[in-house]
C-alpha cells in the first residue's frame, strides 16, 4: 500500500514514516502543509493520505479542508484524518458527503500502532474508521431521530461499533457475543432505522450516516 | 512695554479668533440649551421626556463640538466622553436622562453663551471706541466736537480722550485673556470627564487589556501543548511501539508495552488539561464548541446558536465555561432528563439561556453549585447572570453579556 503523510511536526512525521515502513506500508511522500499535500496526492496517486487537521498557516482546519478536497477530486484515494482533540463536527463534515474511504481518529491513536494500521488498511480498502472517543460523543448527544430513539442500549452500542468501522466478527469479539447474535442485533438496527434491503455493506454505511446526521 | 508687546504676539490673535468664532459656535449650542430647558419643563408629559433625551444625546456631542477650535487655536485637549453603557433604544434613553456627562455638557452650552458673547461684545466695544478715542485729537482738529457724544471741548480734553482710548486698547488683550481663562474653567468643570469618570475609563481599558492578554495566553499555552507536548508524546509512543514491534526479547516487549500504556494515559490527561484551559474547538466558533461540549454531557442536551457575528474571545470563553459549569451542575444536582441551551445575540448583547427540567432549588448565592462564581464571571465582563429555579423545578439560568466584552 502507498500512502502520503501530511503532518507539520517533523519529529512526529518521521516517526510515523518509520512506523508505517515497519508495517510494510510504503510512504511515497511526507509533507508539512495542505498545499504540498494536495500536490503530492495529485502527483503520486497514493492509496491513502494520512492528514493532520491542524497545519500551517492558520493552524485551524486546513487539513480537514484538504482532506475533503482529496475526497471529492480523487474518490478512489482514501483519507485518514487525525486531530488533536475530539471534534464531532469534523466527523460530520468528513462523512456527510462520502461514506467510504474516510477515517477520523484522535492523534493519540497513532500510539496504539495496531489500531492505527488497521484503520489505515480499512479506509484504503473503502471502509470507514471513526475514533471510539468521537463515537462516544456522538452517542451521548440526544437522539433527535425517531428511528435512533427506538434503539435499545445494546443496539446503540453495536451501532457505535459499526460507526467505528468494525466488522460483525470484530464487534462480536469486543462485546464477547456470538457472531450470530451480533448479526441479529444488526438486522434489528436496520429494521428499526427503516433501511432498505440492499447489499449489507451499503446498509451498514447508511445506518452509520443516520447516526451521524441525527 | 509688556502692555504693547502683547499686541504683537500670536497668542492674542488666536485668543481673539477663539472668542469671536466661539461666539458663533455658541449660538446653536445655546439654542439646544434653551430647548433642553423647555423639554425639562415639558417632561411632565411623556413627549417632553423623549425630547429631553434627544437634547441630552445631542449635548453629549458638545465636548467634541467645542474641542476642535479649542485644540486648533489654543492647543487645549480633553478626552471624548465615556460611551453610554446601554445598547437598546429604550436603554439608551433611560441612560442618557441620568447621564451626568450629558447634563454637564448641556449646562456648558447654556453658560458659555453669555460668557463668550460678553467677551465678543467687550472686544468689539473696546476696539471701536478705543480706536475712535485714540484718534480723537485728529477728529477735533478737523471739526471740533465731531461726535457730540464726548464731552471734550478743549484740546486738553481731546488729548485726555486719546489717552483713555490708548488705555482701553492696551487693556483689551487682558480682558480677552480673562474671558478665555473663564472659559477654560468652564471646560474643566463641565466638558472634561470628571476625575472618577476618567479613572473608570482607565480601569475599564486596563481590565479589557488584561482579559485579552489572559485569553491570548491561554490560547498560546493550548497551542504549545498541542503542537509541541502532544506531538512529542505521540512521537515517543511511536518509538515505543516500534521497539515493541521489533524486539524479539519478551521482557523488552513487555517494558515497551507498559511504557506505551503510560504514554497513552499522559495523552488522555493532557487532553483533559487543555480542555480546561482554552477549548480548541472555540477557534472554530461557539456553535462548534458548544455542540462538542454538549456531546460530553451526561444529560441529553439540545443546543441552538444564532449569532450574527463572532463574539470576542473573552466573551466566547465565558459563554463556553458557563455552559460547561451549568451542565456539570445539572448532571450533579438537578436530576434532569433534558437540557435546552440557546445562545443568540441582539441589541448589542449576547443572551445565553440554559433550561433544564430537573428538581430546581438552585440559588446564585448557594455554595457548591458554582453559580456565584459564574455570576462573578459574568459581572467581570459587565454582564449579568439570572437564576430562576423554584423548588421542584424547572431551572432556567440566563446570562447576558455585552458583545464588546
Amino acid at each position: 500500500m502507498r500512502v502520503v503523510i501530511a503532518e507539520d511536526n517533523a519529529l512526529l512525521r518521521d516517526g510515523v514514516v518509520l512506523l508505517l515502513g515497519e508495517h510494510d506500508i510504503e510512504v511515497v511522500a511526507a509533507v508539512s502543509d495542505a498545499g504540498a499535500l494536495l500536490a503530492a496526492v495529485a502527483a503520486e496517486r497514493p492509496d491513502a493520505a494520512v492528514v493532520d487537521v491542524r497545519m500551517p498557516p492558520t493552524h485551524t482546519d486546513e487539513g480537514l479542508r484538504a482532506a475533503l478536497r482529496i475526497r471529492s477530486e480523487h474518490p478512489q484515494i482514501a483519507v485518514l484524518v487525525f486531530s488533536q482533540w475530539v471534534e464531532t463536527s469534523y466527523a460530520r463534515r468528513l462523512l456527510s458527503e462520502h461514506t467510504g474511504h474516510v477515517g477520523y481518529l484522535l492523534k493519540d491513536r497513532i500510539v496504539s500502532t495496531g489500531e492505527f494500521v488497521d484503520a489505515l488498511r480499512r479506509v484504503a480498502a473503502g471502509g470507514t474508521a471513526l475514533d471510539p472517543e468521537v463515537v462516544r460523543h456522538l452517542l451521548a448527544a440526544p437522539a433527535v431521530d425517531a428511528g435512533l430513539a427506538r434503539l435499545s442500549a445494546r443496539e446503540r452500542e453495536i451501532l457505535g461499533l459499526l460507526a467505528e468501522g468494525r466488522s460483525n466478527v470484530a464487534i462480536a469479539e469486543s462485546l464477547h457475543l456470538a457472531e450470530r447474535s451480533v448479526e441479529k442485533h444488526v438486522t434489528a438496527i436496520f429494521t428499526k432505522l427503516d433501511l432498505p434491503h440492499d447489499r449489507s455493506d451499503h446498509r451498514r454505511v447508511l445506518a452509520v450516516l443516520r447516526y451521524l446526521r441525527a | 512695554m509688556i502692555l504693547l508687546r502683547v499686541w504683537v504676539t500670536a497668542r492674542l490673535w488666536r485668543e481673539l479668533a477663539f472668542v469671536l468664532w466661539g461666539a458663533v459656535l455658541s449660538l446653536p449650542a445655546f439654542a439646544l440649551a434653551l430647548l433642553g430647558i423647555a423639554a425639562s419643563a415639558l417632561s411632565v408629559v411623556i413627549f417632553g421626556l423623549f425630547l429631553l433625551a434627544d437634547v441630552l444625546s445631542l449635548a453629549r456631542g458638545a465636548p467634541r463640538y467645542f474641542r476642535s477650535p479649542a485644540r486648533r487655536l489654543l492647543g487645549w485637549e480633553w478626552p471624548d466622553p465615556p460611551p453610554l453603557g446601554a445598547h437598546t433604544r429604550w436603554g439608551r434613553m433611560v441612560a442618557v436622562l441620568g447621564d451626568s456627562t450629558a447634563w454637564r455638557a448641556l449646562c456648558y452650552c447654556f453658560v458659555r453663551f453669555p460668557l463668550i458673547w460678553l467677551g465678543g461684545y467687550g472686544v468689539a466695544i473696546a476696539v471701536v471706541s478705543g480706536l475712535l478715542a485714540l484718534t480723537y485729537p485728529a477728529w477735533w482738529f478737523v471739526a471740533p466736537n465731531p461726535f457730540n457724544s464726548l464731552d471734550a471741548h478743549t484740546w486738553g480734553q481731546a488729548w485726555l480722550e486719546a489717552g483713555r482710548g490708548a488705555l482701553l486698547l492696551l487693556a483689551m488683550p487682558w480682558f480677552v485673556r480673562l474671558i478665555v481663562l473663564a472659559d477654560s474653567w468652564l471646560v474643566r468643570g463641565l466638558l472634561r470627564p470628571t476625575r472618577a469618570a476618567r479613572r473608570i475609563a482607565q480601569l475599564e481599558a486596563g481590565r479589557a487589556a488584561l482579559q485579552a492578554d489572559a485569553a491570548a495566553m491561554l490560547r498560546r499555552v493550548e497551542r504549545d501543548l498541542h503542537d509541541s507536548t502532544q506531538a512529542r508524546l505521540v512521537s515517543l509512543g511511536v518509538a515505543l511501539a516500534r521497539i515493541e514491534h521489533r524486539s524479539t526479547e519478551q521482557p523488552v516487549r513487555a517494558l515497551a508495552e507498559d511504557a506505551l500504556g503510560t504514554v497513552t494515559e499522559a495523552l488522555a490527561e493532557l487532553r483533559d488539561i487543555v480542555r480546561g484551559l482554552h477549548p480548541p474547538a472555540l477557534d472554530d466558533g461557539l456553535d462548534v464548541a458548544l455542540s462538542t461540549l454538549v456531546g460530553r454531557s451526561a444529560v441529553p442536551t439540545s443546543v441552538t446558536v444564532e449569532l450574527t457575528a463572532r463574539p470576542p474571545d473573552a466573551v466566547a470563553s465565558a459563554v463556553y465555561f458557563t455552559v460547561a459549569e451549568l451542565l456539570t451542575n445539572v448532571a450533579r444536582h438537578a436530576g434532569a432528563s433534558r437540557v435546552r441551551i440557546s445562545l443568540r445575540d441582539g441589541g448589542g448583547a449576547l443572551t445565553l439561556v440554559v433550561h433544564d427540567d430537573g428538581r430546581g432549588g438552585a440559588t446564585a448565592g448557594g455554595s457548591g453549585t458554582g453559580l456565584s462564581g459564574l455570576t462573578r464571571r459574568a459581572e467581570a465582563l459587565d454582564g449579568a447572570l439570572h437564576v430562576e429555579s423554584p423548588k421542584g423545578g424547572p431551572t432556567t439560568v440566563t446570562m447576558t453579556l455585552p458583545r464588546e466584552g
